[in-house]
């Protein structure tokens, strides 16, 4: 990425990233896809593509920075020219600036939440609307926003996802013969640059040219009532919420058939938009039928081993009235819409449509009472205000965080926003008299800093749904604990996630997020049945968190991992299940991540599976059968406290 | 008018969420409306473009407070000042507008400021409007409205809950009214909503997204044909935007001629009481809901249906249940308390 040079990489000079280059070439020929995500690795060329798209449009690219405050971003107060004329003037913002040009982001999941959402909401509304800081203003943001996500990095949220019309993967060219080319460009590129692009010229200007003409064809481009209900059924089986993925489908599959020179989109245009414009909104993994057969043979077997082992105590069998097993329904098949390459990571949304027939679904057990954390001795050190309320301390000394806002203070002002102060007092400048100072500033004027909220603590649990949990409705029962931890989150406003494992893998079903409610929909959801994959559930957990705190420093982690330990699927195929889930656990360790082990095994056997590996964590270690009343509650807070 | 909005009367469905909205423009003072719901579902849309159809109201010409001249006890200082010293108030008919409160907003400019050193020195009330002054007598617009900080959301609602703008600083203080239409927009998984907000909102409309393909079809071939030609669409719905319109301004002028007999008000406390509702609020609002539909149909006398139809707007939200017990407002539970009355 080093090699920006002041007039770029020529687009076709860059090798590969056809999906990427589809979507920017969609979005200069139709103005009504306004944002386009790339998703990609570092270096995989996301930038110098976004650089060569402003060449190809002539258009200059507007750079969005990360630290971008609302202030710089939609416009505040010009502080000299409101010194000058003593009303407030209006600075406008980048957006402003992007107005006609294209809007670059990089790492937009890096960009803060609230932000980020503003951003795109002006991108795809066309305009700004702004109240901040005596000014009051509203101007025009005609722009293609151009964004790039690493993966490596934080998710963008789903919400925050659908607003890109397009997203495309950029992936990098493994061979070694495109390897080398991009190489042997890029020397080229910085040894000589104008003849290289001299090289090109004759390209990226034909280039140009196509997408002049087929702007002009845009306004005359139609589409069949066939092809358009072949959308809305593409649409409909990857389950995309909400109507964007199929216009953003047909915007796309327009401007490609006016890239061709025709007038009249057809299938093909509609297949190849299909998977810039839907891919990043589908809501179910697929599962093929064989794999799915497989799965199920698996799991009877499983359950015929855990028949054996655990012999019915008479009081309540598998088949009680507090587990509904549903069947899912059987059409959901391959997409016609090709998988990427790169794997956004198991679906957040994953329904209960993705279950099996032999899956059963337990019903969210008991559930109890929580102790007043509020008044006692909490873990509320960290004054994260964590409960939102009007009544926020004022005499919070909490000055960490990101300087995001400022607002006028409630009491004393301590933590002092400087750069507001002075703007409140800039329009009073001229009526006021000068004292020893530049600026006179009054008490009126003062401006405190709002920060952006360490946010406190973020609890995700890793739920064991495997079938020997469904014995008994013990997982009922495991419901009823996560539950009762979730009402806990949801009265401090941690941020929860949910992660499931069962079969071979580990699911992630809820990002962390502080919507708990969702929590509860999503726990109710988890169906129950097949084997148990411990070490990759590990695996899942640890990566995701490892990531997740790095990029949320401040935040307290934990893991609450609910099992019977008992693993029986190993990564290895040739190893241990359980000495090589206890290995995996031994090696777990990242700061700021503590782990908890809810051992939820039951029957007069125990085993001390949960134990162990709770040992092996250096975590601690409750029984799920000592949980009755708020006594997990009680000792899973002992620990974070 | 300088960006089309596409029309509010052609949007497909969501007949909820439009209900919700329309009654709130018959009566402002049912407390507003949030409409939850997944994402890109056209919540935004719908409620910008009520800008297109919202009824015509008397304002005092040139007030920054968009004061109403028939109501004398709700004025701004200043129109108090001009009625005290005898001056006639001029009244113009002026378009209820969407006025948009965005996330970025400060407080200074939700709220307005007061320039104290021009009083302390002139003794002359100087007050720059914020939003709540736009906002009063028009419908005020968050979208994504549960990520608003908190100090802005305390703002709103003491605005919202007393119809008042206080400001007040280094003792001196200023009021002008406040009161407008409150909608929110919100996508569930971003995060919930403060419980006192919440409560603040009269109506609560949740929507969805899944629909059959046919409908599907329906929203997408309209909203291509928006894209294309935008003023054409927009043009051949005008007659149609117009007949709401006025439909919007008869109700109003109806809905004090409204009324409901007791068999009415019986059913309404019966169905709080039944779904467990506390205090008084949910009632006043069906009653206002009820009454709002019943003059947007044309008639005088509430009837059952019109509490048929707003009771799903006006219940769910305030169903008390402990977080995370399930939010199901049962409709067949609604049909069979209904029929029991």
């Amino acid at each position: 990425m080093s090699a920006i040079h002041m007039n770029g990489l020529p687009f076709n000079a860059i090798l590969g990233m056809e999906d990427p280059k589809k979507a920017i070439l969609c979005s200069l020929v139709n103005p009504r896809i306004r944002t386009v995500l790339i998703t990609g690795c570092s270096g995989s060329a996301k930038t110098v593509l976004s650089r060569a798209a402003g060449v190809l449009a002539d258009k200059e690219v507007v750079n969005v920075p990360l630290n971008v405050t609302e202030e710089q971003l939609f416009g505040g107060m010009d502080i000299e020219a409101t010194l000058k004329n003593g009303n407030p003037t209006i600075q406008k913002g980048i957006l402003h600036r992007a107005n006609g040009k294209i809007l670059y982001v990089d790492d937009i999941n890096l960009l803060d939440q609230k932000v980020a959402i503003s951003l795109t909401d002006c991108v795809l509304e066309n305009r700004v609307v702004l109240e901040r800081e005596g000014i009051s203003a509203e101007y025009p943001c005609e722009t293609t926003l151009i964004a790039t996500i690493n993966p490596e990095g934080p998710e963008l949220s789903t919400h925050l996802t659908d607003r890109f019309d397009l997203c495309a993967y950029a992936i990098f060219p493994e061979d070694e013969d495109s390897r080398k080319e991009i190489l042997r460009r890029n020397a080229e590129f910085q040894k000589r640059t104008d003849d290289f692009i001299e090289l090109y010229k004759a390209e990226d200007d034909a280039l140009r040219s196509k997408i002049e003409k087929a702007k002009a064809i845009l306004g005359f481009t139609e589409i069949s009532d066939g092809l358009l209900s072949v959308i809305v059924e593409l649409s409909v089986k990857v389950s995309a919420e909400g109507f964007r993925g199929d216009l953003a489908l047909i915007n796309a599959a327009m401007a490609l058939a006016a890239l061709d020179g025709r007038d009249e989109v057809t299938r093909k245009d509609v297949e190849e938009a299909a998977s810039i414009s839907l891919m990043h909104r589908r809501n179910n993994n697929h599962e093929s039928p064989e794999r799915k057969e497989k799965r199920q043979n698996e799991q009877d077997e499983d359950r015929e081993k855990h028949e054996d082992r655990e012999p019915d105590e008479g009081e309540e069998s598998c088949k009680d009235e507090g587990q509904r097993p549903e069947t899912g329904e059987d059409d959901e098949g391959e997409g016609p819409v090709k998988q990427p390459d790169k794997d956004e990571g198991p679906n957040p949304e994953e329904s209960v449509e993705g279950m099996t027939s032999d899956d059963v679904l337990f019903e969210i057990g008991k559930q109890f009472e929580v102790i007043d954390y509020l008044h006692g001795t909490s873990r509320r050190v960290r004054k994260t205000t964590s409960r939102k309320g009007r009544r926020a301390p004022a005499e919070s000394l909490d000055t960490t965080g990101r300087y995001t806002n400022s607002r006028i203070p409630e009491g004393k002002a301590r933590d002092i926003a400087f750069d507001a102060t002075v703007r409140a007092a800039a329009p009073y400048q001229r009526s006021r008299a000068p004292g020893n100072l530049m600026i006179s500033i009054n008490s009126q004027d003062i401006r405190v800093k709002v920060r952006e909220r360490p946010s406190g603590s973020t609890i995700l649990f890793l739920v064991d749904a495997s079938g020997s949990l469904g014995v008994r409705k013990r997982m009922s029962a495991v419901k009823g604990a996560v539950l009762s931890m979730l009402r806990d989150s949801y009265v401090k406003r941690d941020k929860v996630g949910l992660m499931a494992f069962r079969r071979d893998s580990a699911e992630m079903i809820l990002q962390p997020t502080r919507s708990a409610e969702y929590g509860y929909v999503k726990l109710s959801e988890i169906p129950t049945g097949g084997k148990t994959p411990l070490a990759e559930a590990l695996i899942s957990a640890n990566t995701f968190m490892a990531r997740y705190s790095r990029s949320h420093p401040g935040e307290i982690c934990y893991v609450v991992v609910i099992t019977d330990g008992r693993a029986n699927v190993p990564i290895d195929p040739n190893a241990d299940a359980n000495e090589e889930a206890m290995k995996i656990a031994s090696d777990i360790s990242i700061p700021d991540v503590e782990w908890i082990v809810v051992d939820a095994s039951s029957g007069y056997i125990r085993f001390d599976n949960a134990e162990k590996l709770a040992m092996e964590l250096e975590g601690s270690y409750f029984k799920l059968d000592d949980l009755d009343s708020d006594r997990i509650a009680e000792g899973v807070r002992a620990i974070i406290r | 008018m300088d960006k089309l909005l596409f029309p509010f009367v052609s949007i497909v469905g969501q007949e909820e969420m439009k209900k919700a909205l329309l009654l709130n423009i018959v009566d402002p003072s049912i407390g507003g409306v949030l409409i939850k719901g997944e994402k890109g579902t056209a919540k935004s849309t719908a409620v910008r473009s009520l800008a297109q159809i919202l009824p015509w109201r008397n304002s005092v010409e040139g007030c920054a407070f968009n004061c109403d001249p028939s109501m004398p006890g709700r004025l701004c200082p200043y129109c108090k000042d001009k009625v005290s010293l005898g001056e006639e108030l001029d009244s113009v008919n002026v378009r209820m507008r969407v006025v948009e409160l965005p996330l970025s907003a400060t407080e200074d400019r939700v709220s307005g400021t007061l320039d104290i050193e021009h009083i302390l020195k002139t003794g002359e009330r100087k007050f720059d409007p914020g939003v709540l002054a736009q906002a009063n007598g028009n419908l005020l617009y968050i979208d994504e409205v549960n990520l608003l900080d908190d100090h802005i959301v305390d703002l709103l609602l003491d605005s919202a809950a007393m119809g008042v703008n206080y400001v007040e600083r280094e003792g001196v203080s200023f009021s002008h009214p406040s009161r407008f239409i409150l909608v929110g927009t919100m996508n569930p998984e971003e995060g919930d909503l403060r419980p006192q907000l919440l409560d603040r909102f009269g109506l609560s409309v949740e929507v969805k997204g899944d629909r059959g393909t046919e409908e599907r079809m329906e929203v997408v071939r309209r909203r291509l044909k928006f894209d294309i030609d935008p003023e054409d669409y927009t043009e051949r719905h005008r007659g149609e935007s117009e007949e709401l319109t006025s439909r919007l301004s008869k109700a109003r002028e109806l809905l004090p001629e409204v009324s409901a007999d007791d068999d009415i008000l019986r059913a309404i406390v019966k169905m709080t009481t039944h779904f467990g509702i506390d205090g008084h609020r949910a009632d006043i609002t069906m009653m206002k809901a009820a009454k709002a539909n019943a003059a947007m149909e044309g008639r005088t006398a509430v009837s059952k249906e019109d509490v048929e139809a707003v009771a799903p707007l006006t219940l769910p939200h305030r169903m008390r249940r402990r977080p995370f017990e399930e939010e199901a407002f049962d409709k067949e539970e609604l049909d069979r308390c209904l029929q029991s009355i």
